[in-house]
């Protein structure tokens, strides 16, 4: 695995600082720099975890149809056009004509039938084979097949039962909701969107049909709801699924005269289903593609958007998007290899395709790396960036006295990182080094970087940690870890890093929302955040070489 | 970091926008493939320009955009299918910024802009990609298949995985343009 550079994202806890590295559960806190928003109004990294989202639109993920939202919920956030998944591979069904009747030798087809082709239509997978004329679903034209097949899934028992539960329910919900409406506005009632009416009827149908099962009660006001949920009549289902044992027998009998594995429909393929199906392969039927949505994201605590894409589905670009990517400086992390170092000074070529080799040969225990971060700064203005490892012991976890003693021994290291400790600039982002498109523009590069390089190669021997190389909004510097002797396991270690910027719009909005605690001067601004650096893995030492080791 | 991607300068013919031709490609029916400018075509591709429309005169069979990658033993085929009893080869249209990779057999109708495929997938005939998708290695995708827009897809056959983040087009762009600068010559 290559060395990576992760960002933190706290995610509205209260303790900013990120859990230790070595944490397992650590990973969720961390986020590649381009999975990340920022929120201009707080002036915080917010991450797809913590982000509020809300559908903008919904669209068939195989005819791109945007599906108003209306019609959504009737349909079931299904396609209600041609589209259908195999129930066996979950690939998308197409719609195939049979055969064309024989016909004599030299007479070409009517013009009429060979258009469209020959009715009966099915639907055929062409990855698995299946057709729907196994299961006796065939279509008397190659249109409109969800309304053809409408009948046929409307009289399906699950969804009889799903109608009837609806209509039984109906009154309920009415009543509850006009109750809902004229009685005081319980404050806490929007803060809990569990507690919707459907989530209580279904709660308190449960805890009458199934003894032993508590009544949902996510808060004590429920009792005073108590009375409307009593007078319901009970609930009837069509099918009785306890009193019907005949089918349990004959699905034991089909189990032992099995020939194949595949009649028997695997449980992938029916778990999507609402209902207890059969397990005869034979029975599956084609399924409706579900919809997708395109989503919104917002802050989750100013509701500022963060996401709004296009209203059209397809379009990949947006209206609002705030990505953390233009305002934290990118970083990225190498480990030149001792090997490398000599290749790259004497220019020799390297095979096409083997880049990815540098950090691959693991870290060893017991040496020293030295390794570089490249930081690139995305704003318009320069800025001054200092890089700190975090200590190592969070204040939040002191509380956890118990834990504390045997964590204490994992938390140390087995190594020790060194970074440059003063703050050092990184040039300002100008678009004109994006559009290096001219030969010339590379040749260029090419050049500094042969200098840099070889500049390097004199100075990598006494200087590792500190600036290594400055190039328009990009700016090296070199770090160094220790490895100790008996290390085992990642070195992974928690960065902060923090950056000071001119913010040189003094709009009134930025006066604002700039807390006191971050401006320094009037119109210089710093932001932290943390990063998790992943060097790659510690080879053990083994025990020959510890031993010949001074 | 920046580590150039070397390749023999006899072995690839340089265009002039900055088009990389393998002379160890296969590229069938040349007159009727289109480039868009820096777009690689590595060793062992094979490119079927000749595969083309029933009739006269010469059509567009294969059109790459900017920024493509066409891996190492790549086959770039156009789809074709039997509509009122005439057998017929239909074009194939790439976008900007499309990086392919090794082994990959494509057969689609249309590939948008900024899409990576990885390696060895089979792309089935007449299949539709759409801006920023992605198809991860070793994905079979049949044929007709759909692949909305910022869709990761994978498997056999390939299936939806997830919404891809919403800065891939920038990411999938910084990435070709990146790989088209490394990618230099070398006097052997």
């Amino acid at each position: 695995m290559s060395p990576s550079v992760d960002y933190h994202c706290h995610c509205l806890a209260s303790n900013s600082a990120p859990p230790p590295p070595h944490l397992p559960s650590s990973s969720y806190s961390f986020h590649p720099l381009h999975e990340l928003f920022f929120c201009e109004e707080c002036d915080a990294v917010r991450c797809n975890r913590c982000v509020s989202v809300e559908v903008s639109g919904y669209y068939c993920p195989n005819c791109l149809f945007e599906v108003p939202s209306a019609s959504v919920r009737a349909e079931k956030n299904r396609c209600a056009r041609n589209c259908f998944m195999c129930p066996n591979c979950r690939n998308t069904l197409s719609v195939v004509p049979s055969d064309p009747p024989d016909m004599d030798d030299g007479r070409s087809p009517s013009a009429a039938v060979s258009a469209v082709g020959e009715p009966p239509f099915f639907l055929y997978c062409n990855h698995c084979r299946w057709d729907s004329a196994e299961v006796d679903i065939t279509f008397e034209k190659p249109t409109g097949l969800a309304a053809q097949l409408q009948k046929y899934e409307d009289s399906a028992p699950d969804s009889l039962e799903f109608e009837r539960l609806k209509e039984h329910f109906e009154p309920f919900l009415r009543a509850s909701s006009s109750s809902a409406l004229a009685g005081p506005p319980p404050t806490a009632h929007s803060h809990h969107p569990h507690v919707n009416p459907i989530t209580a009827a279904a709660s308190s149908a449960l805890a009458r049909d199934i003894p032993g099962v508590g009544k949902y009660t996510p808060h004590p006001r429920g009792r005073r709801d108590k009375g409307p949920r009593d007078d319901m009549v009970e609930y009837r289902s069509r099918v009785e699924v306890g009193g019907s044992s005949t089918m349990g027998e004959a699905d034991v009998e089909f189990m032992r005269h099995i020939e194949e594995v595949s009649e028997v429909a695997a449980l992938e393929q029916r778990w999507a289903n609402s209902w207890a199906t059969s397990l005869h392969t034979s029975d599956l039927k084609p399924l409706r593609i579900p919809l997708h949505s395109k989503k919104s994201k917002r802050c989750p605590t100013c509701r500022h958007i963060l996401i709004k894409p296009e209203q059209k589905a397809q379009s990949v670009r947006y209206k609002i998007k705030l990505v953390a990517a233009n305002y934290l400086p990118s970083i990225k992390v190498a480990l030149p290899q001792p090997m490398d170092l000599v290749r790259r000074g004497a220019q020799a070529a390297r095979p096409p395709g083997g880049e990815g080799n540098s950090g691959a040969n693991g870290l060893h225990a017991g040496d020293t790396y030295p390794f570089t971060l490249s930081l690139t700064n995305p704003l318009y203005d320069p800025i001054q960036v200092r890089l700190s490892v975090q200590r190592q012991i969070p204040p939040a976890s002191t509380t956890v006295a118990s834990d504390a003693a045997p964590v204490e021994k994992s938390r140390r290291p087995p190594f020790a990182v060194s970074l440059p400790s003063s703050a050092f600039p990184i040039a300002a982002f100008a678009e004109a080094w994006e559009y290096e498109d001219d030969e010339d523009m590379f040749g260029v590069d090419d050049d500094e970087f042969g200098f840099e390089a070889r500049e390097k190669e004199g100075k990598a021997k006494n200087k590792t940690v500190g600036v290594l190389e400055k190039r328009a909004n990009v700016t090296v510097v070199g770090g160094e870890v220790v490895i100790g002797k008996d290390a085992k396991g990642e070195v992974k270690f928690n960065m902060l890093v923090s950056y000071t910027y001119r913010s040189d719009d003094p709009l009134p909005e930025d006066d604002v929302r700039g807390t006191p605690s971050r401006t320094k001067a009037p119109e210089m601004k710093t932001f932290s955040f943390y990063t998790v650096v992943n060097l790659g893995s510690i080879v053990p030492r083994q025990e020959t070489k510890m031993d010949t080791d001074p | 970091m920046d580590t150039p991607i070397y390749y023999a300068k006899t072995e690839f013919i340089e265009t002039d926008t900055g088009n990389k031709v393998s002379r160890r490609a296969t590229i069938a029916g040349p007159q009727n493939i289109i480039l868009g400018g820096k777009t690689i075509i590595s060793n062992g591709a094979i490119i079927r320009g000749d595969l083309k429309r029933t009739g006269p005169g010469h059509a567009v069979v294969i059109s790459l955009g900017r920024y493509c990658l066409v891996g190492e033993g790549c086959v770039m085929r156009p789809p074709y299918k039997t509509y009122r009893g005439n057998f017929n080869y239909y074009p194939m249209k790439i976008g900007d910024h499309v990086h392919i990779g090794a082994n990959t057999v494509v057969e689609a109708a249309t590939i948008g802009n900024h899409v990576v495929i990885g390696k060895n997938c089979v792309i089935g005939k007449f299949t539709i990609i759409k801006d920023c998708a992605r198809i991860a290695d070793n994905t079979i995708v049949p044929p007709n298949t759909v692949i909305p827009a910022l869709a990761l897809f994978s498997g056999s056959p390939g299936r939806f995985v997830e919404d891809l983040p919403e800065s891939t087009q920038e990411i999938v762009e910084a990435h070709t343009k990146h790989y088209y600068t490394r990618f230099q010559p070398i006097e052997r």
